[in-house]
């Protein structure tokens, strides 16, 4: 894979690659999508494949109930004043 | 001029779209959360069924096609808001497309498609230059509403969104908690290239973001330039579009199927769901099917479907000129006590019907349908009566210019009502008067 | 031994083995009835969880994973969590960020993976019952290469709530033992619908009733690429099973060839999404500067925070549904998926089960593991990869030792819903087999 692709590939995914990561990945994706040449030739399939086997209709009903304490939830998180604390929003 | 929307709407569910958590009157942030809302790892989404059919019922109302088979998709992008990087909604399957909404009943608005979505949380930011996140609002469901181009001006889109939220409170009972919870991507093209203007909060700030844009895209235009297709915000506060195409342009949502849920038949389960007629499509049909001015439909409609179904019902039981004369009459009159009152509407078409029948006269109606509505005595109610009769009367003949100037001019009663509004400080319902000043008005003429 | 004296070692053991991450320091069992261990990516209240990643590090779940808390409801005293390949990618172990876990038979060779340290927990301990997750075979690989018995369930039968995700369509907790009753008696406490997981909400009631395999279908296509060691171990199986008076015979399922690329675009799509929230805010490490810009700080924490396969495979999974890509590639993969499942429903019309050798060589040592190429790594898979693909149940049961005693794995395969026929083969196996428990050095 070109290492243009690769870098916005990595953009997207919201990594940095160094300069020689970006040669390592680039080789590697470029044999493993290869190896992937195979599936142009496997035959289509016009069924829904969401999972493997049909998983359909499973419905909660709209009771609202909390199962845990909010501060539960909150203890590990960085926060202030009950808010959680990120980066800057720029 | 082209003018589209996508339109987002809160639905009035009780509990979040994927999670059990509450959705209204959180005491402080971070308090309606939950390990799925909060996106901790090993927590899994779980469809809330009432989301499902309020969507099924908007697909209706917008003369959706509905899918026979449904299901949500994994939209990723990064924003501290996001509490998995990852906004489950709905991709190449949504609950309905094809539909189209008549503008006024007249200029039809083709809607694309409506697809259900959950909403993020809400950022703030902090004065030492990082970000303050609340999740109440993360996992609230989102129907997401898709227009063709069809609208013509920025007022015009207003007027589509006031119409469609209307018809939108009246299909699932959304609460009228100001407009805030309608949200707009704004897209216009004055020329060729058209500008989305992203995350317009309410209607009046959709047509303000709709008409700077315009009038930019135009300058930009006239002084020989070109419009550049990009995404801008809408600074509230200064009334103006600016782009952010950077952010947008390096999304790739990448978007694949979510698993964790599965797949609904909904085909089959919109077959079980009717919805109320919406309150347009109810005047028009009104209009049509029984014969009367548009004007009075809408009238009747407005004060409540509830009132325009009872005049079907006199309609049926006597004939359309008393149905209508009696139901925008008296009946609109007392309509708001007997909203109050829990007591059977067939009694008012009992009582119209005896009219009809010859049984009793218009004054005997009338105050029969004033004691029943409102609870009052039929002798107070009499009393009652005639001392507004009295008082208008009383004023007509002081002032019998405003009989003369009723001819020409409709807003002539008005100076008579006020008058006997402020004499009668709240002991008549101000439709009552109305009424009572008209047709005095009416008879004199 | 007691499980007492197992507490008493567990020290020892893990520094010889590395099969726990993070382990109780408890002397005794107390009232527990039974002690067992799960791999690290499934939700513990008293264990931090990480799922061999540094970007977990401190992450302290505040529930226990439904596979888990059954267990615990049933009498069970979890002792620890075990290493893995960083959220589930890898065959060997290796691609763990804490301890690589060794091999019981050779600690110079891998235990496979990624349940690599449950599979090793199952073979060291005595009497012990581990937790793992596969997602394209890494239940049965490294029940293949520690020569213990594995059972994957169907996709949907065990509850996912508290599995941090690798591929949703795709992952399954399993159970690694050595003692196949094991198997049988533990499947019905933690199987089961649970509402936290929807997945799991469509199952047929379990029934375990002891029916048997009566004929195998053994693909041609898995002949291919295996070594000879295996090759002879794998023939010396069908003997045994032919001689119990089981049908064998040998089909062509030219579909199962597709299964390794749809496998990897689906498993890693899936992955990239899974691992976007890693981001160094609410959970895990959160320490780094706030003040730069959302991007850049979320970069920065995943790059720092991620291993080379990780990122190796977040990369790939974006790429293939990329606008432009999507269709060629993640679209494809779903259709193949389905043509994979066509293929074993056929195969089911006329047999009880599909057998294949589970991995094509023995354990390898980990000086050869470290020259392999991504591709070779995920070549090594393509045998697990076809039911892991398919959601279909699964069985690993030691079926021979190389010259140098390295077990070799045979893989049957049976219908969806059919866990019932591989537990009964299972314990009719162990007793036509004499399955070797490794020297224990500690």
């Amino acid at each position: 894979m070109d290492r243009e692709t690769v870098a916005k590939v990595a953009r997207t995914a919201h990594l940095m690659l160094s300069e020689e990561e970006l040669d390592r990945y680039s080789r590697d994706l470029g044999d493993i999508l290869e190896y992937f040449k195979s599936l142009d030739e496997a035959p289509a399939h016009a069924g829904i494949g969401v999972n493997p086997v049909e998983v359909a209709d499973i419905l909660r009903e709209d009771i609202p109930y909390q199962e845990f304490n909010a501060d539960e939830l909150l203890k590990d998180m960085k926060t202030y004043e009950n808010y959680i604390r990120g980066p800057k929003l720029s | 001029m082209k003018i589209g929307l996508e339109i987002h709407v809160q639905l009035p569910t009780k509990s979040k779209m994927f999670c059990s958590c509450p959705t209204t009157d959180a005491p402080a942030p971070n308090t309606h959360v939950c390990p799925t809302c909060l996106g901790l790892p090993g927590s899994r989404p779980v469809l809330n069924r009432q989301a499902l059919v309020y969507g099924i019922m908007l697909a209706k109302m917008l003369g959706c096609t509905i899918a026979d088979t449904t299901w949500f998709s994994r939209k990723t992008y990064f924003y501290p808001d996001m509490s998995k990087s990852v906004q489950i909604t709905q991709y190449d399957h949504p609950i309905g497309v094809g539909g189209v909404v008549y503008l006024d009943g007249k200029k039809p608005i083709r809607i694309t498609r409506i697809h259900l979505e959950e909403d993020p949380g809400k950022t703030k930011r902090t004065a030492d230059m990082s970000s303050l996140v609340d999740y109440n609002r993360s996992g609230i469901p989102l129907a997401e509403i898709v227009t063709e181009p069809d609208l013509g001006t920025p007022a015009e889109a207003r007027e589509f969104l006031t119409q469609l939220v209307a018809d939108i409170r009246h299909t699932i009972d959304l609460p009228e908690n100001g407009e805030r919870s309608i949200r707009c991507d704004c897209n216009i093209s004055v020329g060729k290239e058209r500008c989305e203007i992203k995350n317009v909060t309410g209607l009046k700030n959709a047509e303000r973001a709709l008409t700077y844009e315009m009038i930019r895209q135009v300058q930009v235009l006239k002084a020989g330039g070109k419009i550049d297709r990009e995404t801008r915000a809408f600074d509230e506060a200064r009334g103006v579009t600016y782009s952010v195409r950077k952010k947008e342009l390096e999304a790739d949502y990448g978007y694949i199927d979510e698993p964790d849920l599965g797949i609904y038949h909904v085909g089959m389960l919109a077959k079980s769901i009717t919805i109320k007629e919406s309150p347009l499509n109810m005047t028009l049909r009104l209009a049509k099917q029984y014969g009367i001015e548009e004007a009075k439909a809408k009238q009747l409609v407005a004060t409540s479907t509830d009132l325009a179904a009872l005049f079907e019902q006199l309609a049926a039981a006597t004939d359309v000129p008393t149905a209508l004369t009696w139901a925008t009459g008296a009946v609109t009159a007392n309509w708001k006590a007997f909203t109050a009152r829990n007591v059977p509407a067939a009694e008012i078409v009992d009582i119209v019907k005896h009219l009809r029948a010859g049984q009793i006269t218009d004054t005997q109606c009338a105050l029969e349908l004033k004691s029943y509505m409102t609870g009052q005595s039929a002798e107070s109610a009499a009393a009652a009566a005639a001392d507004l009769e009295k008082i208008i009367a009383g004023y007509l003949d002081e002032h019998s210019e405003v009989v003369a100037d009723a001819q020409k001019n409709d807003r002539a009663a008005n100076r008579v009502i006020g008058f006997v509004m402020k004499q009668t400080g709240g002991s008549h319902s101000s439709a009552e008067i109305v009424e009572a000043v008209n047709r005095q008005i009416k008879q004199r003429l | 031994m007691t499980a007492d004296a197992t507490l008493a070692q567990l020290k020892r053991l893990n520094d010889a083995y590395q099969m726990f991450r993070i382990f109780t320091a408890d002397q005794t069992a107390g009232d527990a009835k039974f002690l067992f261990s799960a791999k690290d990516n499934l939700t513990s209240q008293e264990y931090e969880t990480c799922c061999g990643s540094r970007i977990l590090e401190g992450y302290r779940p505040i529930f226990d994973a439904t596979a888990i808390a059954r267990l615990k409801t049933a009498g069970g005293k979890l002792i620890g969590k075990t290493n893995m390949d960083e959220f589930g990618f890898g065959t060997f172990s290796v691609n763990s960020a804490f301890g690589v876990p060794k091999n019981p038979f050779d600690r110079e060779r891998s235990c496979g993976g990624s349940s690599g340290g449950s599979a090793c927990a199952a073979t060291v301990l005595e009497d012990h019952i581990s937790l793992g997750v596969s997602t394209g075979g890494s239940v049965c690989c490294p029940a293949s290469f520690c020569g213990i018995y594995g059972l994957v369930p169907t996709y949907g039968r065990i509850s996912r709530y508290g599995l941090i995700d690798y591929g949703n369509s795709l992952d399954k907790i399993g159970l690694l033992a050595r003692d196949p009753v094991k198997l049988g008696q533990y499947l019905p406490v933690i199987a089961g619908k649970d509402p936290h997981d929807p997945t799991s909400g469509i199952q047929p009631e379990l029934k375990l009733r002891h029916r048997p395999i009566r004929s195998i279908a053994v693909p041609k296509e898995a002949m291919k690429g295996i070594s000879p060691t295996v090759a002879k171990a794998f023939e010396n199986g069908l003997q045994i099973l032919q001689s119990i008076g089981i049908d064998v015979e040998r089909v062509d399922m030219p579909m199962l060839g597709y299964a390794i690329p749809a496998y990897y675009v689906l498993a890693t799509a899936e992955a990239s999404t899974n691992l976007a929230r890693y981001c160094g805010m609410r959970y895990g490490h959160q320490d780094g500067d706030y003040t730069q810009g959302f991007d850049a700080y979320f970069s920065s924490i995943r790059t720092q925070y991620f291993g080379d396969e990780a990122k190796r495979r977040i990369l790939l999974g974006t790429y293939t549904r990329m606008e432009g890509f999507r269709d060629r590639y993640y679209a494809k993969a779903l259709q193949v998926r389905m043509d994979v499942i066509d293929a074993y429903k056929a195969a089911f019309q006329n047999h009880d089960a599909v057998l294949t050798p589970t991995m094509p060589f023995v354990s390898p040592k980990f000086t050869d593991i470290a020259k392999m190429t991504p591709v070779e790594s995920y070549a090594a898979d393509y045998l697990t990869v076809p039911p892991n693909l398919a959601g279909t149940p699964h069985l690993n049961c030691p079926c021979g030792y190389d010259a140098d005693g390295m077990p070799v794995g045979m893989q049957f395969v049976t219908d969806h819903w059919h866990e019932d026929e591989l537990i009964t083969m299972a314990e009719q196996w162990d007793k036509l087999f004499d399955v070797r428990i490794p020297e224990v050095k500690a």
